[in-house]
């Protein structure tokens, strides 16, 4: 810009196009996952306010359902239900939970990503040296992801009321998702604010996250304890019983939390050093040794942490799918009608206790692929942050580089899926359900052939298209598992259906291991690794 | 025994249209401190890419004592390499990425991997995330040297460093050579390549200028001397040797000399000089002297 363009004003006309600019680039590095989520909100709503109306068609299958809805297992995981009786009210009991925790996970990931993370990664320096004060560019990336938690909201709405759900009912679910989406951002940003470091200020959300989703689990789970759900974001939204009173008074309070929030994340941001946080990091410590001998122990070593986190979650999860084996298989059995829809989704064989977890084990590929994917992006993302130049200048070829990261990824696949197997037989054991410690192991280990196929597709996509490692890497399992499922539920050409990997997964522990379909899994995964690892020794490196 | 540390031939790399390095022929010999310079995006570091085997040449091909440039296992058990911009592990504090490198990588005198980390100054218990460019840089410099590596690659190793430790640098430069190593060191500090090397190729715009001792460089230019007079100043403008001469006062004279100065100091003899200083030129006006016109 010239000086006669700064003196005519030009200079100060740009000032609020500096912080559309900050917006911009908050709505660039956010908007992909946040239509992926809003998507998914809006689907998944619609979809079961449909479900119902083909499962409960007579007051007796609504009692059954209600009866079911009331053991503590199924209540803990899925909240009390207030309005079996109402198609909404169903569409919210089933999908309450899991729509706000993705929304909770979304927007405190997405929310320490854009604020900490870039700035950890020094790309806040040269934007922070511009015209737009730390505190306002913080502020605006909230917004940015506060809207779209917003739009969540909105199209959770559109879902039920599109399906046919009333709207009163529809506004209160869908305002108290909207929140605990806007409560996650604005407490990522948040601890964004507190932690110098991304992971700590991650770590420390979803660790209010898992006490949140906590107090509402056992609010609802435990007579006598209801008020706990006060305290947690998730037990508010619950509170404002969408479909049997649409309550705002809890939403009105959550919204308040929320506010509060977004001023201390915005307040605490202006009182700090760029690239700091409030709370000090450690000044140094004790070198510790272990796991440094070669890229394959640095790939373990960088493997831990994240799969301690994803065992986890993963084993809570599988617990408590043991925990209700017996009473979900014997409403099953008592109730053919639900037993029939999920069978036409593509889940049949519910009725027996080995059909149940060998369903549940099939979608344990989802996350576990998942889990894959993401070391793999993880090389990817080791690549263009410069720091694998370092190990790569030393006499180790990138085929091993990537060799130890698959074995790694190979290795932490096989602990997820033996910790889900442990965690289901555990549980299964407690309520007395006859499930061998071996079948479940071998079902959850079933699933280790797609996530094969989850490493050879990131390994194509890594030495292709680098950037789009994670996404790709997931595409055989979740994408796999929702092309079955879309594909049985609407009647598509049955080899559509057979693209999917799942379609040949042999439902273990029920039915005998089905080799060839394993083998076959197994191959092409190995074959796509050692494809990837040919084009990834052959290209350039990104940096 | 191979003739050179490493060497090019018609080593090209384009990026889509654009042409980063256009067919270098290269040749570094064993033993030296050889200096690369160019300004930035000359291909230097480029260049050092290619070399290293972490980008692949579009034509020509590189060796490294002997060994394709592509073989990495090869060729980076005879090599240490100090990129421009160090990226740490933000978890590892510097002693666990010293170590790290260490044990993958061509062995380390860990002797000497101590006695550096104490005159660079540094806190190796401090997580990689909190150092600083320079410390950054400073772990990485003191694993390349630990290696003793017959061959040191250095991107702009100093950029980054105080004066203090600059000078460790370059003493642990002049270790290595006395050590027989071999070191490549890009830059575009021409103070840094005039203070450790002993030749210089330099890169303009991806393509090789002149390959010249630090001496020869020098030598390719003239002496600036400025000379002022009691009275008015003699005629020096038929003076064999001296060119460009510039009255800059009533009494003063500036004049570029060149070849040798009998003839000058004849003619300033015979006037009554006052004062007179003899200025050699930097390699940063060497330097411009490539660069200058057409590229301004």
């Amino acid at each position: 810009m010239t000086a006669a363009e700064t003196a005519t004003g030009k200079g100060w006309g740009a000032a609020p196009s500096a912080t559309w600019a900050v917006t911009g680039l908050a709505l660039r590095q956010t908007s992909r996952g946040a239509v992926v989520v809003i998507a998914l909100t809006a689907l998944m709503s619609a979809v079961t306010v449909g479900a119902y109306r083909g499962a409960v068609a007579s007051p007796s299958d609504a009692a059954a359902l209600a009866a079911l809805a009331e053991n503590p297992a199924i209540r803990t995981l899925f909240g009390e239900p207030v309005a079996l009786h109402d198609a909404g009210g169903f569409a919210v009991w089933r999908t309450g939970t899991v729509l706000s925790v993705l929304l909770a996970v979304w927007g405190l990931l997405a929310a320490t990503r854009i604020t900490r993370g870039e700035e950890d990664a020094g790309r806040w320096d040269v934007l922070l040296a511009g015209r737009v004060p730390v505190r306002s560019v913080v502020a605006h990336h909230l917004a940015t992801l506060v809207a779209w938690a917003l739009l969540a909201g909105v199209a959770a709405f559109t879902g039920l009321f599109a399906a046919g759900a009333t709207a009163g009912g529809a506004t209160a679910h869908a305002t108290g998702l909207a929140l605990c989406g806007v409560f996650f951002v604005a407490l990522g940003t948040l601890t964004s604010q507190v932690f110098a470091e991304r992971s700590s200020a991650s770590g420390a959300a979803v660790a209010v996250l898992g006490v949140g989703m906590l107090l509402k689990m056992v609010g609802d789970g435990i007579a006598g304890l209801e008020w706990l759900r006060w305290l947690s974001p998730f037990g508010m939204a619950a509170l404002a019983r969408p479909y049997d009173g649409d309550h705002m008074g809890p939403l009105a309070v959550l919204g308040a939390v929320c506010t509060l929030l977004a001023v201390a994340a915005i307040a605490a941001a202006g009182r700090r050093d760029v690239r700091g946080g409030h709370l000090p990091s450690s000044s140094g410590r004790a070198p510790r040794r272990v796991l440094l001998g070669s890229p394959q122990a640095f790939a373990v070593r960088r493997l831990l942490r994240p799969l301690a986190a994803w065992s986890a979650g993963i084993g809570v999860y599988y617990l408590l799918i043991g925990v209700l084996a017996v009473s979900m298989t014997a409403f099953l059995a008592a109730n053919p009608r639900f037993a029939e829809l999920a069978a036409q989704a593509g889940f049949g064989g519910l009725v027996t206790v080995e059909g149940y977890v060998a369903t549940l084990f099939a979608l344990l590929a989802v996350p576990v692929g998942a889990f894959a994917a993401v070391r793999l992006a993880g090389l990817a993302q080791e690549e263009t942050s410069r720091r694998l130049t370092l190990l790569l200048a030393q006499p180790v070829t990138r085929v091993r580089v990537l060799a130890a990261e698959v074995a790694a990824a190979v290795g932490g696949a096989f602990v997820l899926t033996t910790v889900a197997g442990l965690a289901t037989w555990a549980g299964a054991r407690t309520v007395g359900a006859g499930l061998g410690l071996l079948a479940a192991l071998s079902g959850a280990w079933n699933v280790l052939p797609v996530v094969f196929l989850c490493l050879g597709i990131g390994a194509l996509a890594l030495a292709w298209v680098p950037r789009a490692v994670a996404f790709a890497g997931c595409v055989p399992a979740a994408g796999g598992f929702l092309l079955k499922v879309f594909a049985d539920t609407w009647g598509w050409p049955t080899w559509i259906g057979q693209v999917s990997p799942f379609t040949h997964l042999t439902a273990l522990p029920d039915v005998p291991v089905g080799r060839d379909a394993a083998m076959v899994m197994t191959t092409i995964g190995v074959l796509a690794v050692v494809v990837g690892a040919a084009g990834y020794r052959r290209r350039d490196l990104r940096v | 025994m191979v003739s050179s540390a490493f060497h090019t031939e018609s080593l090209t790399k384009r990026y889509g249209r654009m042409t980063a390095l256009d067919r270098l022929d290269l040749s570094v010999p064993p033993g030296e401190v050889f200096g690369f310079l160019g300004p930035n995006g000359a291909g230097k570091s480029t260049t050092i890419r290619l070399l290293l085997g972490l980008a692949r040449p579009t034509a020509g091909r590189a060796w490294v004592f002997g060994a394709d440039a592509a073989d990495v296992a090869v060729t980076h058990r005879r090599l240490a390499y100090v990129p421009a911009d160090v990226a740490l592990w933000p978890r590892l504090t510097g002693a666990e990425t010293l170590e790290l490198l260490a044990r993958t990588g061509p062995g380390t005198d860990l002797a000497y991997r101590a006695e550096l980390v104490e005159r660079f100054g540094l806190d190796p218990s401090k997580p990689g995330r909190t150092y600083s460019t320079g410390n950054r840089q400073k772990v990485a410099l003191i694993a390349a040297f630990a290696t003793r590596a017959p061959l040191l690659v250095l991107d702009e190793p100093s950029s980054g460093l105080d004066p203090l430790v600059e000078r460790e640098f370059r003493r642990a430069v002049g270790e290595a050579r006395d050590n027989g190593q071999t070191v490549f060191l890009s830059s575009h500090q021409l103070s840094e390549v005039e203070a450790v090397c002993d030749k210089v190729a330099i890169l303009r715009a991806g393509r090789l200028v002149d390959v010249a001792t630090v001496r020869e460089l020098r030598r390719l230019h003239r002496t600036e001397v400025t000379a002022a007079f009691a009275t008015a100043p003699p005629d020096l403008t038929r003076v064999p040797g001296v060119e460009e001469v510039e009255t800059t006062g009533a009494t003063t004279v500036r004049f570029a000399l060149t070849g040798p100065p009998g003839p000058a100091l004849r003619a300033l003899a015979d006037a009554d000089v006052l004062n007179l200083a003899v200025r050699e030129p930097s390699l940063e006006e060497i330097f411009l002297g490539y660069y200058g016109g057409r590229e301004r």
